[in-house]
């Protein structure tokens, strides 16, 4: 039995803002695939059997390009690779209440939004962990990437070009959701990881690529935290 | 319906799943609670979501007062909502919010 926090109910309440983040998001990618000569369904068939953005902004740039398919496949599922880290991280911080049975359906909406919304969850207690709480917490920005994308797709940017500054106040929402996340599990045993990742971060995304940029960051915080620091621990 | 297109998407989708899910099926941790492995995973998350802000952040880093004082105003509603209340949906909002009324205060 899933604890009273730990219901799909709670899940989906936990993803609200992703959800919300998500949605101009998708438009954006919708505008792009229909720019790029995709069908609203072609479009919205991509972002729902993908379901990962930059990887399907690169996407559409490989196929407008001409590139071969196997090569661009490839290019694209090497910018996937960091989501390997995700479910173990997640399971780690749940501890004993871990389960997998059905990860098979909540796992496939590890999106980077959804996987920070979990780790802030477990974070704050264990106890919020369960598999019905993540197909909550996984739903909503699922579904909502996809809608994003039809709407963008179908509509274009008419619907926000008139108003730059709800514009401007979309185009800040999945930012000020990252700050959000990142003060959340803020603590003092996680300090030197967070500053670790963030130094790593910047250079890396500045001189490569900003899918490089996380990988580098992550490894580069998460060897930290293989480091007892004094003095940090508790 | 265009067959590049129908390829790539089903390798990369079908890719991307396997990703995410085939790790939780493998017990990293087992029999070392506290070790190594452990350890690292801990971090990961926290790691993760400081890349994530990291990268979210540096395209809006511009040295012009126009662009940094809407994202300034938006971080600093963000942090204050998230002091009001510790809850991650409303300093969303709230920065978002603020954001979006400093972006149209300064293009008057």
């Amino acid at each position: 039995m899933p604890t009273p926090s730990a219901t799909f109910r709670a899940g989906f309440r936990e993803s609200l803002p992703i959800t919300l983040g998500y949605f101009p998001i998708g438009i954006s990618f919708g505008i792009a695939a229909a720019r790029a000569g995709l069908s609203p369904l072609e479009a919205v068939f991509v972002s729902a059997v993908i379901y990962a953005g930059a990887a399907q902004f690169l996407a559409l740039a490989l196929l407008t390009g001409g590139a071969p398919v196997i090569v661009s496949a490839l290019s694209v599922l090497a910018m996937n690779l960091r989501h390997v880290l995700y479910g173990p991280a997640i399971l780690e911080a749940a501890k004993e209440r871990a389960a997998t049975r059905f990860s098979w359906l909540w796992g496939g909406w590890l999106s980077d939004g959804a996987f920070g919304a979990a780790i802030v969850g477990v974070s704050r207690s264990k106890e919020n962990f369960s598999e019905r709480w993540m197909l909550g917490l996984g739903i909503g920005p699922y579904f909502s990437w996809a809608a994003g994308t039809g709407t963008g797709a179908i509509f274009g940017g008419g619907a926000v070009e008139d108003f730059p500054a709800v514009d401007a106040a979309l185009g800040f929402l999945l930012p000020a959701l990252f700050l959000a996340m990142l003060l959340a599990v803020l603590s003092r045993k996680q300090l030197a990881v967070i500053i670790a990742s963030v130094i790593v971060t910047i250079p890396a995304s500045l001189v490569f690529s900003t899918t490089v940029g996380i990988v580098a960051g992550m490894i580069a915080g998460s060897l930290v935290g293989l480091v007892r620091i004094r003095g940090l621990e508790r | 319906m265009n067959a590049d297109l129908v390829i790539i998407t089903l390798i990369v989708g079908i890719g991307t799943w396997v990703f995410r899910v085939l790790p939780t099926k493998i017990d990293l941790t087992a029999g070392r609670p506290g070790g190594p492995v452990s350890r690292f995973l801990a971090a990961t998350g926290p790691a993760a979501i400081a890349a994530l802000f990291a990268v979210s952040f540096l395209p809006m880093l511009e040295p012009d007062m126009t662009v940094l004082a809407p994202v300034a105003i938006g971080i600093a509603a963000t942090v204050a909502g998230f002091a009001f209340r510790r809850d991650v949906a409303l300093a969303t909002v709230f920065g978002a919010i603020a954001y979006g009324l400093a972006y149209a205060l300064i293009a008057m």
